[in-house]
């Protein structure tokens, strides 16, 4: 307690009170001192993990809200700058020598809507094998919610980018010859620390990075995305076809391959379409569900960019679209596994007039998307590393 | 200072705060919750032919105009559920979802927990709209599938399908009948007897109607369209439930009547596609109000 003394007007604390003051500060002294010694010996805060600048996919007017994209992969400006960079990389089949190089443009080109085009109908790996099937473009699969492939069979894009870098008849390479090459690359692994926070080049992170970049491949702005915005008008002869496409006393197509209420211009579902009557290939739809209705089933391709994805149907059997429109015209077979749907087999096909024939093709080439095809954020990048 | 005949009034009340304190006391310690007077619902959408639980891709089933049929799938919407009381009064579903997609393919659709708390009681009827009204039948409401692959095309009425039934029947005499078994598919072969067997499919698609100034079914002879949603009352659908209750109820389409009373549907008559025939789907619907939904408690 502090003992107050008045002194020439002055208040002042007693000596014996100064004593105590005295020994009270020095345990005060004491005791901040250790405080002190403390907190400095206390670890720092660990930093702030590293975050790449999120991407966001802007949903297109009538496209799906609904995206696929894993929880484990969530894109990045970085990581689709670097699965661009790999995309393109033809270093990606582990393999550097200039007559080896394959990655995954060499088959998906971009003014081909991402396929392979024309001139070759099955693409082949860097064997000289050829795949099972013709190829399907890489055009909007951030809407595919997990059935890849004409069969379907696979889940993920991620899935495919490891399934193409084993496969014979693609990349025929491992993934520990894949990330050797990639890692000893100079500035790789500069690359893959801004999209992942790390150095370490893996199997799983190439697969990721590349995911991130082919759900960027989005295609919105062709003539007819600007008819049904309102932008643009169709001619008469491209809305006789739209006409045809979207009824079912016309051509029916919309039901498998949607339209106005659906412009990815595709179901992603599996129909036996008439092609065949005996089933013998083991990498249809069947091969996957067991399920004996879906023999002979393929995917519904998307039908944006269509007159570039030639040829056409799984096995390339068309060589034009001409062909096609023929076929579902007068030339599909009935058999028990052909699916409901396609309801015009009882007249062997949709029997349309040389008319409505072009004016319905008038109509597909609406689909055909400019801006997707020449877009340059898809496009190769100026530099690659270590190049 | 308190006058006098305000003391005598006060006194005149104090006999009320005995009893008052007591009451708040006995209350207060009540051990009990006051009774929640909210309850939830499921509903289950089942799909049944000729009593049975439906068997899909199996030419097992004759309709009432003798044509086997099978029925590979169904998807259709049901909205506005309604639970009557007998007063007349109604509850609404429509806090999260008023209109609830129904898939044989996506168990998940085959099953719908209604968000909606359900007030406790005694309710006389359920009832709901089979399609989708016209007001809320917009084109691009479902933009993620599966209910966009619903649409119904903007130029025969907009909006989306009621109903898809896709199966197939036998147009004459049986020639291959496909049945599952086991995961497969099996055929009954017999010799053909007429040129005209065969397996045809058909799309039995209900939503809006067209009217046509001929019979030419072509778009630009359309005049008007037609809403051909309709409300369905359950039968025997009374419920009592209480509060804190979650009861499961279960809305079964009886398949077979579709294709009978009032009117008997004959596949060859119609053929594989109605979209664009509004007298056949008027008539489909006039069996649907009928007696193809049941209720199951």
């Amino acid at each position: 307690m502090k003992i107050l003394v008045l002194k020439n007007g002055f208040i002042e604390v007693s000596k014996k009170s100064r004593k105590k003051q005295c020994s009270f500060g020095m345990l005060l002294l004491l005791l901040t001192a250790v405080i002190i010694f403390c907190i400095s010996c206390r670890k720092s805060p660990p930093p702030e993990p590293y975050t790449p600048t999120p991407y966001q996919i802007e949903i297109p007017y009538g496209f799906p809200i609904m995206l696929n994209i894993p929880t484990d992969n969530p894109m990045s400006v970085e990581g689709i700058e670097l699965g661009r960079t790999l995309f393109y990389d033809g270093r990606l089949n582990g393999r550097t020598h200039p007559d080896s190089l394959m990655s995954c443009f060499t088959c998906h080109q971009q003014e081909n809507s991402f396929e392979v085009g024309k001139p070759r109908p099955y693409p082949f790996g860097v064997t000289g094998q050829s795949t099972h099937h013709a190829m399907l473009p890489m055009i909007n699969l951030v809407w595919n919610m997990g059935t890849f492939g004409w069969d379907g069979s696979v889940g993920s894009i991620e899935e495919d980018v490891l399934v193409v870098i084993s496969a014979p008849t693609e990349f025929d390479s491992s993934p520990e010859k894949v990330v050797n090459t990639i890692k000893n690359i100079d500035g790789y692994p500069e690359f893959f620390k801004k999209a992942f926070g790390t150095k370490e080049v893996t199997v799983d992170r190439i697969a990721k990075a590349i995911a991130q970049f082919v759900r960027t491949l989005i295609s919105s702005d062709s003539k007819f995305d600007k008819y049904l915005r309102g932008e643009e008008q169709l001619s008469p002869e491209e809305l006789r076809g739209f006409v045809l496409f979207t009824t079912e006393e016309g051509a029916d197509c919309f039901h498998c391959h949607g339209g106005s209420g659906n412009p990815l211009f595709t179901t992603n579902k599996f129909y036996n379409n008439g092609k065949d009557s005996v089933f013998t290939d083991p990498f249809d739809r069947f091969g996957v569900t067991g399920d004996p209705m879906e023999k002979g089933a393929y995917k519904a391709t998307t039908l944006r960019n269509i007159e570039l994805t030639g040829p056409y149907m799984h096995d390339g059997r068309f060589e034009t679209l001409d062909e096609v429109v023929e076929f579902y015209s007068k030339q599909l077979i009935s058999t028990p596994y052909i699916d409901p749907l396609m309801h015009h087999i009882v007249n062997g096909g949709i029997q349309l007039t040389p008319n409505e024939k072009a004016d319905l093709m008038a109509f597909i080439k609406t689909l055909r998307d400019e801006e997707f095809l020449t877009n340059p954020v898809f496009a190769k990048p100026d530099r690659m590393p270590g190049l | 200072m308190l006058k006098k005949t305000q003391v005598k009034s006060n006194f005149k009340y104090s006999f009320l705060i005995l009893p008052a304190v007591l009451m708040a006391f006995v209350f207060s310690c009540t051990k009990d919750e006051p009774a929640p007077k909210e309850a939830k619902i499921i509903l289950n959408f089942t799909q049944f032919c000729e009593g049975q639980p439906l068997e899909y891709d199996t030419m097992k089933y004759v309709n009432a105009a003798g044509n086997h049929y099978l029925v590979n799938e169904i998807q259709y919407f049901i909205s506005d559920v309604k639970l009557h009381r007998s007063d007349g009064t109604f509850q609404l579903i429509d806090q999260f979802e008023d209109i609830h997609y129904v898939d044989t393919d996506i168990p998940a659709t085959q099953s719908w927990q209604v968000f909606d708390p359900i007030i406790a009681g005694d309710y006389e009827k359920v009832s709901f709209t089979f399609g989708i009204s016209e007001e809320k039948n917009q084109s691009l409401m479902f933009v993620n599938p599966p209910e966009r692959d619903m649409f119904w095309p903007d130029v025969l009425g907009g909006g989306y399908h009621y109903m898809k039934l896709n199966g197939k029947w036998l147009a004459a005499k049986n020639l291959v009948i496909p049945f599952k078994t086991n995961n497969f598919l099996m055929f009954l072969c017999q010799t053909p007897s007429s040129p005209d067997d065969i397996l045809k499919p058909f799309n039995f698609h209900l939503g809006i109607g067209q009217l046509y100034a001929d019979s030419s079914m072509n778009t630009d002879s359309i005049t008007g369209f037609v809403q051909n949603y309709f409300e369905v009352e359950l039968p025997n659908s009374g419920f009592t439930i209480s509060g804190g209750d979650t009861l499961n109820f279960e809305i079964r389409m009886n398949v077979e009547n579709w294709f009978q009373n009032p009117h008997i549907w004959d596949h060859n008559h119609w053929g594989g596609m109605i979209m664009q025939n509004q007298e056949a789907m008027k008539t489909a619907c006039e069996n649907g109000k009928e007696d193809v939904f049941s209720f199951e408690k």
